[in-house]
């Protein structure tokens, strides 16, 4: 293993791996699922910016399989960790799972995603592991636009009346149920919050994440996600969309898994 | 920027009640040249503004034309992470392909040479 | 087509100005040969400036076909970007597609400030009115399109644009110089995608040659017939230099040595350089297929016009309430 993980007690590496992965599988998902917008977004104009929005998500999954690839040292690589895995294999969040939709539910995917995402950046950012806590420092300033740009979209849509407003409220109606799932426990993450790299359990974060969504969801007059339901299946049993995600990512790649692309 | 970025302060009060404010001005130098910001001066109106923006930056010739703006119509934009954001994007770039020794390997493999050098 | 006479200029006349043809006072005919004269002697003209209409719509036109070229050659890529094998070829790929939306949109505003509106160019090309080149009228079918794609299509067309960097009319110019760099970078890319697998497995160098056996002939015909310099329009007004054999052997003599380099073959027995006149003889394309496949009867036009009208209608709403409400500020 790599000369930092060695100062990891491996209860520890355990949970981290599986942190690390949760997270990575997120991004990854979503950044894939909303690169699907280049090309044929409403605006040429932000057609550009979902699809900056989009590479920056894939950036910081590649990131982020890098350093969950020196942790557990498998001799497997980013790539291989990112695609060689069945469907059942990914461990991203249910709302991740539903696909891109139209723009209301992709800005609203992104709305309730980026928001939980903050929070639980902001838990990791002086974490006591050095490689995450620097990495979750760069990645969290590029998150600050993504904040900004679909902010702005969710705020557009809630307040124009007729189509816009009704297409959102019906997007929330069918991701709000799983938006809690990205901040649902993960195993041992207890052991984590001890060893001093997240600074808050996951019962927290979600908290602070209501918290923090609470009065825009007032002010817009929308209701607010529920608790998450059945937590602990909250990162399995994935969609058919998914799978023909997977499908799809897999597609060239499952040709020859040895070859160099 | 051929100056400092844009100061917070308000505009100066002339004798006469109006006020005077900062413009940008614009300039291209040669026809087909893009605009280039060449500095700023104080009017009280449009008028004025494209008067004083022609002593300053065109009464020698060197200018083709200029543009004029309030300092304030212009939207300001130096967010460091916007504009320079941390994570790799050498993909996006000619130095994130360096590609001389697979170009050796594929010669080598099938027993071509490099093609030569054009002169354009 | 657009009439001409309904495109009206963007910005108001002038009353003097450095360019006599802007003058009000003067006849259609004097400002004509003023024109004429200011931009066969090499001279530049902005958005603002009079233009005589034929030169208005040889401009439109070019800059309208580049445009929608942008636009409808965004799909076949497309397919492949949620295929894409590694992280960073994903990366690369989606940053290269979203490149061509931006030169869309880069030249769009361009046409736009022509006189033509945004929403006018989509109808006319979604009608089959106006056109698009015809390389983005056929299907890709492996990986390795998308490597022959990004490296020699966009090759055979940064040889044109480069061509087009000094055109006479300067916001095209310019818009062109920013393409050519953004383009160069695609094609580095491409070129990585090819040599990586003519580097790897038998399986991965057959399915380079495959697709570079199906994209030469398209790609032959890509600049377009041989056409007389002294009755080209286009080249009168300056709007390009170059005429399609110029831009046709400039390719091949950059691009075929470097095919040759990789051990590849190309599918023309008669392509060879003349050391002697340092022209590339080559078998004459099919002249009738180009035809046919601008004229949107090509294997994927009616298809992929057909996807972008359905994307069209379904993304309205979304253009509809920006154009409503004023903007929430971010």
């Amino acid at each position: 293993m790599t000369a930092t993980a060695q100062d990891l007690l491996p209860a520890t590496r355990n949970a981290l791996s599986l942190l690390l992965l949760a997270m990575a599988d997120d991004e990854f998902v979503i950044g894939f699922s909303d690169s699907e917008w280049t090309g044929i977004a409403p605006l040429l104009e932000e057609d550009v910016a979902m699809s900056s929005l989009a590479q920056d998500e894939l950036g910081h999954a590649q990131a982020l399989y890098r350093l969950l690839a020196e942790l557990v040292d498998d001799g497997r690589n980013a790539d291989a960790i990112a695609f060689d895995r069945p469907p059942e294999g990914y461990y991203h969040a249910r709302l991740l799972d539903h696909p891109r939709g139209d723009w209301a539910d992709t800005i609203a995917r992104r709305f309730l995603y980026d928001t939980a995402d903050s929070v639980r950046l902001e838990a990791l950012a002086e974490g006591s592991w050095p490689p995450l806590a620097d990495l979750v420092g760069k990645i969290r300033r590029e998150e600050r636009y993504h904040l900004l740009h679909v902010g702005a979209w969710f705020e557009r849509l809630a307040a124009a009346d007729g189509e816009p407003r009704r297409r959102l409220l019906d997007a929330l109606g069918r991701l709000a149920p799983d938006a809690a799932t990205v901040l649902a426990p993960l195993p041992d993450e207890l052991g984590l919050v001890l060893a001093g790299i997240a600074d808050a359990t996951s019962d927290e974060l979600e908290a602070r994440w209501e918290a923090r969504i609470r009065p825009t969801f007032e002010r817009l007059d929308l209701p607010m996600p529920p608790p998450a339901r059945d937590p602990g299946r909250s990162r399995t049993d994935h969609s058919d969309a998914f799978r023909w995600l997977h499908g799809e990512f897999t597609a060239v790649r499952r040709l020859d898994r040895e070859a160099t692309w | 920027m051929t100056d400092s970025p844009p100061l917070d302060r308000p505009a100066t009060p002339t004798p006469d009640g109006h006020t005077l404010e900062p413009w940008e001005v614009f300039r291209q130098e040669k026809e087909g040249d893009p605009m280039r910001h060449g500095g700023s001066v104080m009017a009280p109106d449009p008028e004025l503004a494209v008067h004083y923006a022609r002593e300053l930056f065109g009464r020698r010739q060197e200018s083709v034309r200029l543009w004029i703006v309030r300092r304030s119509d212009i939207h300001d934009l130096d967010d460091v992470d916007l504009l320079q954001p941390p994570l790799d994007r050498s993909f996006k770039k000619p130095g994130g392909y360096v590609m001389r020794d697979k170009l050796a390997a594929a010669r080598e493999r099938s027993g071509t040479k490099k093609p030569k050098a054009r002169s354009r | 087509m657009t009439d001409p006479i309904a495109l009206d200029p963007v910005l108001s006349p002038t009353e003097r100005s450095r360019l006599p043809f802007n003058e009000e006072g003067r006849s259609h005919d004097q400002r004509f040969d003023l024109f004429e004269a200011h931009v066969t002697g090499g001279g530049k003209v902005e958005a603002g400036d009079w233009m005589p209409d034929e030169y208005r719509t040889s401009v439109l036109r070019f800059v309208e076909m580049h445009a929608n070229s942008e636009l409808m050659g965004v799909l076949p890529e497309r397919e492949w970007l949620m295929r894409a094998p590694t992280l960073r070829r994903k990366l690369a790929l989606t940053a290269k597609v979203q490149d061509e939306v931006g030169h869309a949109q880069l030249l769009y505003r361009v046409a736009e400030d022509l006189g033509k509106p945004r929403e006018a160019m989509f109808d006319d090309l979604l009608a089959g009115k106006t056109k698009f080149h015809n390389v983005f009228h056929y299907p890709t079918r492996s990986w390795a399109d998308v490597g022959v794609i990004a490296w020699l299509v966009d090759a055979a067309a940064i040889v044109a644009q480069q061509a087009l960097r000094d055109s006479s009319y300067a916001p095209y110019a310019r818009t062109m110089r920013k393409i050519c760099w953004e383009e160069s970078v695609h094609i580095m890319h491409g070129r990585d995608v090819v040599v990586t697998m003519v580097n790897g497995t038998a399986e991965q160098r057959a399915m380079i040659q495959e697709a570079l056996d199906r994209w030469w002939g398209p790609l032959m015909q890509m600049h377009g017939p041989r056409s007389d310099r002294a009755k080209d329009r286009d080249i009168h007004w300056r709007i390009k230099a170059k005429t399609s054999e110029e831009l046709r052997q400039e390719f091949l003599s950059i691009y075929v040595p470097r095919v040759w380099e990789l051990g590849l073959s190309l599918p023309d027995p008669e392509l060879r350089l003349d050391e002697a006149t340092g022209e590339w003889g080559y078998t004459e394309p099919d002249w009738n297929e180009l035809r046919t496949v601008v004229t949107n009867h090509g294997p994927k036009s009616e298809e992929r016009l057909e996807f972008r009208r359905l994307n069209r209608e379904q993304t309205k709403w979304v253009r509809d309430t920006l154009l409503a409400a004023p903007g929430v500020a971010a």
